[in-house]
């Protein structure tokens, strides 16, 4: 049975900001359970008018958020490791999304800069690796092409 | 692709930026990359729009994908389209952003909006009635339509005058324990606030007392309260600080 749904987590929801399982978990109850509908738009209600939560705080803010930097190094496994697990303890046991898609991102880039290549590898393996690599790097470069062409009418 | 949102006017840069304020990262960092970045953008510079736009859309997309790839099948299209929407809705927002913020966190809270926007015409995501907070019309935009500029501004600047002050309080009890190594405060008291785990959880997450859990959080409270009344600010607006 999955835990109740708290507080600080309707907080999140509202924020879009909590792991995608536990955001899809929540949408499910607030079909479900209307009581769960009034106590989230009591929430919501109370925040508009002002009240102030600590985790909302904490989390706008991103307060305890590692850097890129960081994040780069705990990908790569250099940092020292109590700093390491705590960094596994705020992607893995809180869920933090931002830092979630920040780390995809960078082994998604580190991914593209090695080929994901290791030592012992076939040149078959390698060619393969190349060719997806390249594919990748396209796919990016059409996105980002895409994205530019539709919103720089807005530069001013 | 989304069709394009409408431009609209700022009625007050000063109010729109304290409305913003409140939703992104306060730490002031020096002139910055991102800064110099941001600063060509408004000068209108297509290379700076197309070097922000390469380094963030990965981490976007990221973002965007984890929850639209939650159900398998051919959503990878709509995740671009979310992103697309998030780059339009900076640059249309882009007189409320404050360059001492973190860019980063501004682009995710567009993003967290665009991509709310998203589920609920999709019907995944139940709407919340009354509400600033939940969606594209949320305050990181220009103020609503529903209430009058004057009342929102006013409370949004006190709002981001307290929010500012206690997380700035948070910052620095993290920074010092971060500086002396004591990891478990911080994860403890992030079970605790930002998770919203009872007492007794976090002690066995941490495979701490839950004395130990107990005398931290009071600590923890006891500190913000005490910035509370010497910042002479209102009681009334952080019930957690003075529950039971």
């Amino acid at each position: 049975m999955p835990d109740p749904i708290t507080t600080a987590e309707f907080e999140a929801y509202l924020d879009e900001a909590l792991p995608s399982e536990r955001m899809a978990l929540i949408e499910a109850a607030l079909r479900d359970a209307p009581e769960l509908a009034h106590q989230l738009t009591s929430i919501a209600g109370r925040r508009d008018a002002g009240v102030h939560s600590l985790g909302g705080i904490w989390r706008r803010h991103r307060l305890s958020c590692p850097s890129r930097e960081q994040l780069g190094g705990y990908l790569l496994g250099v940092l020292e490791p109590s700093h390491g697990d705590y960094l596994k303890f705020h992607l893995e046991t809180v869920g933090c999304r931002y830092c979630t898609a920040s780390l995809a991102d960078l082994e998604a880039q580190h991914e593209t800069s090695t080929g994901g290549q290791s030592k012992g590898q076939s040149k078959g393996q390698s060619a393969g690796q190349s060719a997806g690599q390249s594919a990748s790097g396209d796919e990016a470069a059409s996105r980002r092409n895409k994205y530019f062409q539709s919103s720089a009418g807005y530069l001013s | 692709m989304q069709p394009a949102p409408t431009r609209r006017q700022p009625d007050s840069p000063r109010h729109a930026r304290k409305m913003a304020d409140s939703l992104a990262d306060s730490r002031p960092e020096r002139t910055n990359p991102d800064q110099l970045l941001v600063e060509e953008i408004r000068q209108g510079k297509p290379d700076a729009w197309t070097r922000l736009i390469a380094q963030y859309e990965g981490r976007l997309l990221a973002f965007v994908e984890s929850r639209l790839s939650y159900r398998k099948g051919g959503r990878r299209a709509a995740s671009e389209d979310v992103v697309q929407d998030a780059f339009i809705g900076f640059l249309t927002s882009l007189p409320n952003y404050d360059s001492r913020r973190r860019l980063e966190s501004w682009l995710f809270s567009i993003a967290a909006h665009k991509l709310t926007d998203y589920l609920r015409r999709e019907g995944r995501r139940p709407a919340i009635p009354l509400s600033t907070g939940d969606g594209s019309s949320g305050n990181w935009e220009l103020v609503g339509r529903a209430r009058k500029a004057s009342s929102i501004a006013r409370s949004g600047e006190r709002r981001g005058l307290e929010d500012e002050a206690i997380a700035e309080g948070i910052q620095g009890q993290i920074a010092k324990w971060r500086q002396e190594g004591d990891w478990k405060k911080i994860q403890c008291l992030e079970l605790l606030f930002v998770a919203g785990q009872p007492n007794k959880k976090v002690a066995a997450e941490l495979e701490m007392s839950e004395q130990q859990v107990a005398n931290l959080k009071f600590d923890f409270l006891e500190r913000l309260r005490n910035l509370v009344r010497n910042q002479r600010l209102s009681e009334d607006v952080f019930p957690e600080l003075y529950e039971g």
